[in-house]
Formats: C-alpha cells, structure tokens, sequence
C-alpha cells in the first residue's frame, strides 16, 4: 500500500481519469485542483475555479474525459478539456438546497446529483438546445440524498438518503437511450419508478454500491450497520450490526466480497454468503505495525488509572494509515468484480493505495 | 450457589426475551426497565462475563441500550454494577453496540 498526504484539510471528494495517472480532488473548499503522477511525486496541474461553496462530489467519466462537479452552491458543472484548460459549463439542477453526490451514468450520456432538496437531478444533454438539462425524481423521497450509484444497465441508480433508506429508480430518459431490457429489479422501468426501497435502518445512509452485475445493492449507514439487498433472491436485504463505529464508504470488490472504510479509519472486507443470505465481517485491511511499548512508572500508571479508570498501557495515537476518517472510496483497477487495488480519500488530506491479493480463487481475499 | 447463578442467568435472558419491542406504553416499557436493572444488579461481578456471552449479536444490542437506560437514571450503587456490565457488553459488541444505542428509534 502507499500513502500520500495532499493536504493538510478534509479531501472532500475525489475521482481518478482513466489510467489512473491524474487525481482530481477538491481540497476542503470551493476547487478542484487535479494532481498528476510524475513518478513517484504528485504534482498540481490544474486549479478548477468556479463554484461558489465547497465542492462535495467530483466524477471522471473515462471515455469522454469530462468532468462533472457539484456543490453546495447548488450548481453543477461538466467541465471539458480544451488544449490544457478545463473549460466548465453551468448545469441549471433547479434545486434549493446544497448538493451533495454526483454521478457519471456508465455511458456517460446522463449524470445524476443528489441533493440536500430531497430529490435527484436527473442531467442529460439536449441538442437542439446545446444545453444540459434535467429531470427531477422527487417521490418518496424525504431526506438529502447523500450517495448514488449506477446500475451497469445505464438506465437504474440507487440512492441512498437521510431518511434512513436505500432506494432503487429508474432514471430511464427517453431523449437519450432505448428502452432498457428488463432486470432482476424489474421490467417496467418508467421514469421515477421506484424499484427496490429498504425498510428503514436507523441511520443515515452514508453510501452505496451496485456490485458488477447490477444484481445486487450494499449500503452503509450511521447505525453501524452494511446491509446487502440480493435481487436474485427477491431482493432479501442482509444485514450485518458491525462492532465498529459508522462506516462512511462501501464499494464492491468481487461479486461476493466489499470493502467498507468510515470512523474507524481503516478499509475492512466483508464477505456476502448467498447461500445463508448472510453478511459477515472478514477483518480490516489495514494491520498496524506494533510500535514498541515502553514500560510504565508506578506514577503513570496510577495517573492513568486516576485520568482514565484504566491501566491500559495503549497509547492515544492512531497506528492506522489514515489518522482520520474515511470519507470516500474508489476502485482503481480491476473494476468492481475483479478488484485488484483501490484507494481512500479521507479527513487527513491523505490518498492512500491499497493492493488486493488473491491467494486463490476461492480462498480469502488478503491485502498487501 | 451454582443454582442461585443459574436463577440468575434465566432471569436474565427471560429479561432480554419478552423486552417489550415495540411497545407504546411508556408505563410497559418502565416495568420492564426497572425488572432488567434488578437482574442487572442481582449478578454477582464475575458472574457477568459468562451471561454476556451466551446472548447474540441482538441480544448484545438490546443489553447494551437498558445498560445506558439504567445509566439514566442511577440509583444507589447501580452504576457501579452497570458500569461493569457495560464493560463486557462492550468488549462483545463494540463501539457499533454504542452507536445503535445513540441511533435507534425504538427505544427500550
């Protein structure tokens, strides 16, 4: 694994181009700034200026190489390279209230933004017009929307939301794509309709994921929990009451395996039996070296004991790569069945690269 | 002796089973909060370890949300029993087990 510290601030949010050679990542205020690899080093090559409040989600669609950013200015913009400048256009979301997550569609012919107005905006680009404009999937929704995610058909999002609840709609838009072929999640697939909801966990659902196949939907939310809803099983939700604190970013590495990274600081993997239905905690990721203990005095340890009802000779400091939390995570190569390295983004301003190794093919998924 | 711990045990987990889940009645989820702080407190310290043990990830859950009830409102010595209780449960649960107790919507 390698760690790199960009800032000193929360990275807000991330995303990677497609080779993986450039970085844009918005370092805790209203810009993107986009680093590339030079070597071993991380250098700044662009500062994207145009949003007037911080900017909370940034996605990289790897064909056409647009951008796509979104912020609490209520705004979003497609940005396009144009000889060695970024070049953004103002997508109107007619929402009021700060947006919060934003999404390429695998085609990258529709993007999504979720928002603190308690709907989707649905964005696609209208030639007549030459202008994007966007649709709206309101009901039932009843909280901001804090993460989407794509279903590899181009036409389902998931959304995950603070009124506790995971939701599946169908974003079909008639204007730029034919009619989708049914799934798992169902066959009619008008715009709005409402696929798949979760019954209520109780806590905000923070993200989600569809895994490869589109078949199945995990989600992490505030309580503690990562739930899983199997559409090849009638859409059975598992659900595992983790023993950490809340996980803040889940993404799907195989079919059956996910990591998941929040307050605690660490990746950890998960692994989704289908045969039991079950959900079930595979370990974290990141194994802290053992720094030395030096012994305690008899006058530090009854401190310790006055200061903190406790003997416990463990010390204050984090001994995880990350020393704050995980906000987000990206898979970099392999794609979410085949998953050979990721990477997180967290309130440290650190980047780090994790490595997924595969002993064998059925065996435990172990980190490097 | 062993049978008093056995008295003990099965009152515990008769305690944790007809917790009244759902229940609207705020004089309903009283008894039974007052009901689980007496077993609570029946448990003799090393005695608690093996009863947070023989309950499941639920069970945890919902031990762990009378514990901060009984946290609410302390009685004479009760803290002290139940800060031992809330040691093991938490050693068993985790901070997760904490966190449902700060988020949950039925409350015990």
């Amino acid at each position: 694994m390698a760690y790199h510290s960009f800032l000193l601030e929360p990275i807000s949010c991330h995303a990677w181009n497609k080779d993986r050679t450039q970085i844009a990542l918005c370092p805790n205020n209203h810009e993107v700034h986009i680093y590339r690899k030079d070597g071993a080093k991380w250098s700044k090559v662009h500062e994207l200026k145009e949003h007037n409040g911080q900017v909370t989600g940034i996605d990289w669609a790897p064909e056409s190489n647009r951008l796509v950013t979104c912020g609490t200015d209520r705004n979003a913009y497609v940005w396009t390279l144009k000889g060695n400048v970024w070049k953004p256009t103002l997508v109107i979301l007619r929402i009021n209230r700060a947006a919060r997550c934003v999404k390429w569609s695998p085609k990258e012919n529709k993007f999504a933004v979720g928002s603190g107005s308690r709907l989707i905006s649905i964005c696609y680009f209208e030639q007549e017009n030459d202008w994007w404009v966007c649709k709206h999937i309101k009901k039932p929704i009843r909280s901001t929307v804090l993460s989407l995610d794509w279903h590899p058909n181009n036409v389902l999002l998931a959304a995950g939301s603070c009124d506790f609840k995971c939701r599946i709609f169908s974003a079909y838009i008639k204007e730029v794509e034919e009619r989708p072929s049914p799934t798992p999640w169902g066959s009619k697939m008008p715009f709005g309709e409402l696929m798949f909801e979760s019954s209520s966990s109780c806590g905000w659902v923070h993200s989600i994921c569809f895994s490869a196949s589109g078949s199945r939907v995990a989600w992490v939310s505030h309580d503690s929990t990562l739930c899983l809803a199997d559409a090849g099983k009638k859409m059975a939700v598992a659900s595992l009451c983790t023993e950490t604190l809340p996980l803040l970013a889940v993404t799907f590495i195989t079919e059956n395996s996910l990591v998941a990274a929040g307050h605690d600081c660490c990746p950890m993997l998960f692994t989704y039996e289908e045969s039991q239905g079950a959900l079930t905690f595979g370990g974290k990721l990141d194994v802290p070296k053992q720094s030395s203990q030096r012994g305690l005095t008899a006058r530090e340890r009854f401190q310790n004991l006055d200061k903190k009802a406790s003997s416990d000779t463990a010390n204050a400091t984090l001994d995880t790569l990350h020393k704050n939390s995980i906000s987000q995570i990206s898979v970099l190569t392999g794609g979410k069945d085949k998953c050979s390295q990721f990477c997180t983004t967290g309130m440290d301003g650190g980047m780090s690269i994790w490595d997924v190794k595969v002993r064998n093919p059925r065996g435990p998924l172990r980190l490097g | 002796d062993r049978r008093r711990t056995g008295e003990a045990l099965r009152a515990f987990h008769t305690a944790i089973r007809s917790s009244p889940g759902s229940s609207r009645s705020q004089a309903m989820k009283e008894q039974a909060q007052g009901t689980m702080l007496k077993v609570l407190t029946s448990f003799k310290s090393s005695e608690i370890e093996q009863a947070v043990n023989s309950l499941d990830r639920n069970g945890v859950d919902l031990l762990m949300k009378y514990i901060y009830k009984g946290f609410e409102k302390p009685t004479e010595n009760s803290s002290a029993i139940l800060l031992q209780w809330h040691e093991k449960a938490l050693a068993v649960g985790g901070l997760g087990s904490i966190i449902r107790v700060l988020t949950a919507r039925k409350t015990v």
